[in-house]
């Protein structure tokens, strides 16, 4: 099956044949990476970051940053770099042209062959990146706080990561994705990004798009899936538990309120940059990468704070379309109308005075009270489903706290191929 | 209604139907799709007792005039509390207060 991906190109998978590593890695210097740059190497080995096959040059920075393209002129939003500090740089002497070992955690996870060590300006990257250098934005702050020196260079996987329980269950490759929809009889897929446990006005407009996707297959058999891709990356204090997230959007289809046949979950390895409406192009690459053919975009996709307009995202969006090779959904904000008795979108229903709207806040004290939404604001199967992820992963807390934190269980492992050659 | 310090206790379809029998179902305000919210009133004093009593919570001055990130268990008995005395005023808090104290001695 050929997997064709964003910009046209075929995503091609970058991972050692199994066995082939323990002899090839045992001499090599080895660069320890940090959980962003190895969650990267991941995704660059399985081809979410396709046509990308490593990390960034200083060309390949200036041409996203400038031009919002690959220097062949493939559409791209957000550079991709690996940072080293100078220290480490100078004492391992790593020099053009030679293969590293990037260990995470100790262990093996690609090989790079090096090529350009540069100075990355960072002030100015985030500047073009996020539109601000505001140290408050969170992505400024992640851009800002890479110190060192970048180094390019071609990226190959050592081995194929282990995921762990519960996340083993929602592992997919891009080859993976492509494979679910053929055995699904899926022509169109849609996908929803998502850092959250569902409340209704995430799964109504999950529906809405589901008819918008589908467009005009017929609808005796389903042909059209709705794809929920969430983001798993760097944790913050009072975000939701990975777990609790993914088990959670599995739990709309176990109880039904999606078809089995018509939803699937699955994740991404991915730190949020909250860059808007540039993360919201680089969340359809990626998406695309994954064969989905439509892409949902809400109020402020992305964003943080008050840095972006609330239909920022969709605007860029417009403006490459014509380099997309997915369709952008738009949806506007959604709220529970007490008139109309259901969620239902601004665009639609005009009773705005009475409208009540769905804050994070609200959702946020109530699973912290324990008290059962109704199931106008969440299923009763989605919140049992989180409050027992609270119990069991997340140290009594649906949120991230210190606890977990430092706690939490892996996500994925890898093993160390070098034991098998000396054990 | 300027300044008053309140405590916002959550009240769903089970909690309403147990406000309605204890004749409080008025004191209860809709805030989302059928989840109630009932305002319990704290004096200045009050406030300051289950801040110290209680260091994890914290006092939204600016904002809402609320006691935020109490314990689930304290807002449990809070609303428990509501409905043995048929009210939600600062006579509540006080009895949850000397709760509290006897619970410790
Ligand atoms: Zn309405």
């Amino acid at each position: 099956m050929k997997l064709t991906g964003h910009g046209g190109k075929e995503v091609v998978e970058r991972i050692l044949p199994g066995g082939m590593a323990g002899s090839i890695i045992s001499d090599m210097p080895e660069l320890e990476v940090d959980t962003q740059t190895a969650h990267e190497c991941i995704d660059i080995g399985y081809g979410f970051l396709s046509p990308l096959d490593g990390f960034m040059g200083s060309e390949e920075v200036d041409s996203v940053c400038e031009e919002m393209s690959l220097p062949d002129g493939t559409l791209w939003s957000i550079p991709i770099t690996l940072e080293a500090n100078d220290d480490t740089i100078r004492k391992k002497g790593f020099r053009e042209g030679d293969e590293i070992l990037l260990t995470y955690h100790r262990k093996p996870l690609a090989i790079m062959k090096t090529g350009e060590v540069f100075q990355l300006d960072a002030d100015r990257v985030a500047g073009k990146i996020y539109g601000t250098s505001d140290p408050k934005h969170p992505g400024v702050r992640r851009t800002v706080s890479r110190k060192g020196k970048s180094i390019s260079g071609k990226v190959i996987l050592v081995g194929e990561p282990e995921f762990q329980p519960p996340f083993d269950r929602f592992w997919l490759t891009p080859r993976n994705h492509f494979s679910l929809y053929r055995d699904k009889g899926w022509e169109h897929v849609v996908a929803h990004q998502t850092r959250n446990v569902p409340h209704t006005a995430h799964e109504w407009p999950m529906k809405y798009c589901w008819f918008a996707a589908n467009e005009d297959l017929s609808v005796e058999v389903p042909h059209t899936g709705v794809l929920v891709n969430a983001v798993i990356g760097e944790k913050r204090n009072g975000d939701y538990i990975d777990e609790a997230i993914i088990l959670g959007q599995a739990e709309l289809a176990n109880a039904g309120y999606f078809r089995k046949d018509t939803f699937a979950v699955s994740f991404t390895l991915w730190d949020m940059r909250y860059a808007g409406p540039r993360e919201a192009v680089h969340h359809a690459i990626m998406r695309t990468n994954l064969g989905c053919t439509h892409h949902m975009f809400g109020r402020d996709h992305a964003g943080v704070g008050d840095f972006y307009k609330p239909y920022d995202a969709h605007s860029l969006l417009k403006q490459v379309r014509e380099q997309l090779n997915i369709k952008p959904v738009f949806m506007m904000e959604n709220w529970f109308c007490p008139i109309c008795s259901e969620v239902t979108s601004s665009g639609l229903c005009d009773h705005a005075a009475t409208a009540q709207n769905f804050s994070g806040t609200l959702l946020r004290s109530m699973l912290i009270d324990g008290v059962q939404p109704t199931r106008q604001v969440m299923r009763p199967e989605v919140f049992q489903t989180v409050q027992a992820a609270s119990d069991t992963y997340g140290f009594g807390s649906p949120f991230v706290t210190d606890s977990y934190l430092q706690n939490r269980g892996n996500v994925f492992k890898l093993a160390d191929p070098r034991k098998e050659v000396s054990p | 209604m300027n300044g008053q310090i309140m405590i916002n206790i959550w009240i769903n379809e089970e909690r309403f139907e147990k406000m309605r029998e204890a004749g409080l179902s008025g004191m209860a305000q809709d805030m989302l799709a059928g989840m109630k919210v009932t305002r319990v009133k704290v004096s200045e004093k009050q406030k300051d007792i289950l801040l110290s009593e209680f260091p994890m919570a914290k006092f939204d001055s600016s904002t809402t005039g609320t006691i935020e990130l109490l314990p689930r268990k304290v807002k449990d008995e809070i609303f428990n509390l509501c409905l043995e005395k048929k009210s939600t005023g600062e006579d509540v808090i006080e009895a949850f207060i000397l709760r509290v104290r006897n619970g410790r001695t």
